[in-house]
């Protein structure tokens, strides 16, 4: 019995298999398992290949798995492409279609000898009970209830309701599809069992999404009234969900002609006092940020999600990647800061986009919410959220007396000065992207730009003691550690478990802030650290330079980095640690050995 | 405060303390006294409107109000000024920069809030030269200029602005000049009144870079009202063929006005919040729409 379980699916686009997922963890929502799901696909936008990872547990899932448990392939040509994205190792059953004519002793893998290969004559047995190819997925489907126990009944209650409207024969051309790839696992079971374990919490009630419409949902929640974006993948789905549900909170959206645009309008509805953001990817923040350089400038609250994809430029549209960190961190010209937030799951995309709102309406700038595309397409399922446990933060506005007499950047002792906006009696000052002084008239003043810089930048030093925007787990005092953010942390933290149940002796550290460096947080981190990792998915190794360009890090501290689209597996990150500590070990050796 | 104006305002309360940078005798001083006369005629108190700029000698003009402005980047004046009007569509919202800003490098915005049909005044002072880098070829320079980046003479036809926005299908398209104050207050009056996206080319001459023929003598001998001309502001494709006529005529006075004027983007956007509002779940527990049953 297997308490979790890590599919991999690959096919043509017209093939259904992420139709196939998508029902599969649904199924195992709905019997009480916590899953995730990762989509990957080609960029062709009909046909070219498609993949999914259905992770599938009796626990809380902090990332999409390592090597895959169960492999299946549609067809090899299209597996193939996916690489590193759908590791076969030789714990993995590989189910395979037979019509591809390879014998089971051949398939296409090289260098790994999987436990069990299985070639089922998928198409033909569509066609034979529901008439049509098209059927495979459900096949697939009825193949997984039989041979690993997951959604023998609730796979075919979400089809049904899926397709009620599409009426009866097509429901049960399904069923049949279901029914047959069910019974054929059951008649060739597998060497050994690998049935999932009953979940304890089954009824309870699931939450599934991704991470975009996460963030959109977030950002209604913490009060933004208004949406100015540009289509991009991998982040449109937060324009999708806001042009579906922000007109019932009195809000509006704006599918602008361009990036620029979408900022712009976004930085004009916060002039005009509404919470406001825009979500963009790679290209789109390279266009935005002159806008954000006007935000910090005039003041104003604004959250930008950048969901990071493969750059430079285009780069990998549809991978994910960390290479947007340096662009985010000194993105536009000038001297200024700019906080950057990552969340590093679905769930906690939640408490970061408020997080986001409530600094950018607190320290009155633009923040940006470095997503990434794992996590904005990826499906968890959740537990409820108990939404009253967030405080929800407004600007801070001029009171009567403030506004006689106003003053829009009037120096006050945390540098933080009230805010009007267009419509309030009293507070009319001219904004500006160009230098000013408190009451907002334009000034070429070397000394009152030095004062507006101190204003402008001083004015974030309380963000920086924000303890509870970096998690630390692990043995406080461990002489290893591990310092990871967005998706790789939930890597990270699954190794960490791994290291910790092999005795190791290690830490972790998750940043929500990237951006400004909070040195205290970090120098108290690797206070006790001798050796340590700095992992992220960049080629530079981004993360470890941001932060040595703030915190002297321990000699022994090194990065661990990766292009996009080259997932990190937890057992990756652990053999790093093990080589780490093996290079710990020789570095105390002479201390407990006599000297000769 | 109603929007068919009242006597209550005078133009001097819409007049800042600052003191334009602009060089003596520019022709902006005549676009700023032309806009507090038609705010003072239109009588909406200075904070119920937001004046957005770009970038430009002309893009200071809304610290010189009393209205909230902002002087924003070069080129998107228009872009902020949306999302002030979706975020607050009560407001009255003005527009305004130089021919460079508008038609060179924010070229983009323009025929897509006339395709929105977003209620916003957009004042263009057009001097055909760029004044604040001192003196380089504008989008709408003749042919031939000589500039300090076109010292052999300009290789480009010009923008005709007029024209530009009349094809995009612009609901207000008129053109002022300060050679005559009363009809420039006026027909900007008007355009704020117009009921959707105006746009009031404005004849600006640049007194330190500008030609001969453009300043206000040279514009004078050409200019022409276009109601006297006897011209039905109704006609679009009269206001087409006179529209093509600028650089050599100054037509003055209303081009266009469409006489059913469509719902504007703030009038779309107030139906489907109110038809949706219904529908919403509370704020709070906005996380079901994620339960799948």
């Amino acid at each position: 019995m297997r308490k979790d379980l890590v599919f991999g699916m690959a096919g043509s686009g017209g093939d259904g298999i992420v139709s196939a997922g998508d029902s599969l963890l649904q199924a195992a929502a709905a019997e009480g398992y916590h899953g995730v799901m990762t989509k990957s696909f080609g960029s062709q936008i009909r046909g070219g290949e498609s993949s999914c990872r259905v992770r599938i547990s009796t626990t809380p899932v902090l990332n999409p798995g390592g090597n895959l448990d169960v492999a299946v392939a549609l067809n090899w040509d299209d597996f193939l492409k996916f690489g590193a994205e759908l590791p076969v190792s030789g714990t993995t059953v590989v189910i395979y279609e037979a019509a591809t004519n390879i014998p089971e002793d051949q398939i296409p893998l090289v260098g790994v000898t999987p436990l069990q290969v299985i070639a089922v004559p998928i198409a033909a047995m569509a066609k034979e009970t529901a008439g049509t190819e098209r059927a495979k997925n459900t096949v697939v489907l009825g193949l997984i209830a039989g041979w690993f126990g997951i959604g023998a009944v609730a796979v075919m209650k979400g089809i049904r309701k899926k397709l009620a409207k599409k009426g009866d024969e097509l429901v049960e051309a399904n069923q049949r599809a279901f029914d047959a790839g069910r019974a054929f696992a059951m008649a060739h079971p597998l060497k050994a069992s690998m049935n999932i374990v009953a979940s304890e919490t089954k009824g309870n009630v699931k939450l599934i999404t991704d991470g975009n419409d996460m963030s959109a949902a977030a950002a209604i929640f913490a009060g933004c009234q208004f949406f100015g974006g540009y289509p991009i993948t991998p982040s449109t789905e937060v324009m999708q969900f806001f042009t579906d549900q922000v007109w019932k909170y009195g809000g509006s959206v704006l599918q602008a002609e361009d990036e620029i645009a979408g900022i712009g309008a976004a930085v004009g509805a916060s002039f005009a006092g509404k919470k406001s953001m825009t979500a963009t990817s790679g290209p789109g923040l390279s266009l935005k940020c002159e806008m954000m350089g006007l935000a910090s400038i005039a003041e104003l609250p604004l959250v930008i999600i950048d969901v990071q994809r493969g750059g430079p430029s285009t780069g990998l549209p549809t991978k994910t990647e960390q290479s947007d960190l340096f662009a985010a961190a000194f993105s536009a010209h000038g001297d200024v800061i700019r906080p950057v937030l990552a969340p590093t799951s679905v769930a906690d995309t939640f408490r970061i986009v408020i997080e986001a709102f409530n600094i950018a309406e607190y320290y009155q700038t633009p923040v940006i919410v470095l997503s990434d595309q794992e996590i904005a397409s990826r499906k968890e399922t959740l537990d409820p959220i108990d939404t009253s446990q967030f405080k929800i933060i407004d600007r801070l506005r001029p009171t009567a007396a403030e506004l006689q007499g106003y003053t829009r950047f009037k120096q006050t002792e945390n540098h933080i000065s009230p805010i009007s906006h267009p419509g309030m009696l009293g507070g009319t000052y001219l904004a500006s992207g160009i230098e000013h002084v408190e009451s907002g008239a334009p000034t070429n003043s070397g000394s009152v730009h030095q004062r507006m810089n101190d204003k402008r930048t001083k004015k974030f030093d309380p963000l920086k003691d924000r303890k509870d925007l970096f998690e630390i787990t692990g043995n406080p005092n461990a002489p290893l550690a591990m310092v990871a953010w967005g998706s790789v942390a939930g890597v990270c933290r699954e190794a960490l478990a791994m290291a910790q149940a092999e005795g190791m002796n290690v830490k972790l550290m998750v940043p929500y802030l990237l951006y400004p460096v909070a040195e205290g947080a970090y120098n108290e981190f690797f206070a006790s650290v001798q050796k340590g990792l700095i992992i992220d998915q960049t080629h530079l190794a981004q993360t470890f330079k941001l932060l040595r360009m703030h915190i002297d890090l321990p000699k022994g501290v090194h990065p661990l980095s990766r292009s996009g689209a080259n997932p990190f597996l937890p057992g990756d990150i652990v053999a790093a640690l093990h080589h780490l500590l093996s290079e710990l070990q020789r570095s105390h050796e002479g201390e407990l050995q006599p000297q000769e | 405060m109603s929007a068919t104006g009242t006597c209550e305002f005078q133009p001097k309360d819409y007049k800042s303390d600052l003191k334009p940078i602009w060089c003596p005798g520019c022709g902006d001083f005549s676009v700023v006294q032309g806009i507090y006369r038609a705010l003072a005629a239109v009588g909406r108190p200075p904070h119920e409107i937001a004046f957005v700029s770009g970038i430009g000698c002309s893009s200071r003009i809304p610290g010189y109000t009393t209205a909230y402005g902002f002087n924003s980047v070069h080129g998107r004046a228009l872009p902020i000024a949306q999302g002030i009007k979706l975020a607050n569509p009560d407001l009255l919202v003005l527009a305004a920069g130089g021919d460079g800003d508008g038609f060179s490098i924010g070229g983009g915005h323009i025929a897509h809030l006339i395709r929105r049909n977003m209620d916003i005044t957009y004042i263009v002072m057009d001097n055909q030269i760029y004044g604040l880098t001192k003196g380089q070829l504008s989008p709408t320079s003749q042919k031939g200029r000589i500039t300090c980046t076109s010292r052999y003479g300009s290789m480009e036809e010009p923008v005709n602005p007029l024209l530009y926005v009349l094809a995009y299908g612009a609901g207000f398209v008129a053109q002022a000049s300060p050679t005559d104050l009363a009809g420039m207050a006026a027909t900007i009056e008007e355009a704020i009144r117009y009921p959707g996206f105006a746009f009031v080319n404005v004849q600006s001459p640049c007194v330190t870079y500008g030609e001969e023929a453009q300043q206000i003598k040279g514009l004078k001998a050409i200019s022409e009202s276009l109601t006297a001309m006897g011209h039905n502001p109704a006609d679009r494709l009269a206001a087409m063929d006179l529209a093509q006529q600028y650089g050599e005529k100054m037509h003055l006075g209303v081009f266009y006005r469409n006489p059913e004027p469509p719902p504007t983007y703030g009038d779309l956007v107030k139906e489907r919040q109110t038809m949706l509002s219904k529908d919403a779940l509370p704020k709070e527990r906005i996380l079901d729409l994620f339960i799948k049953k």
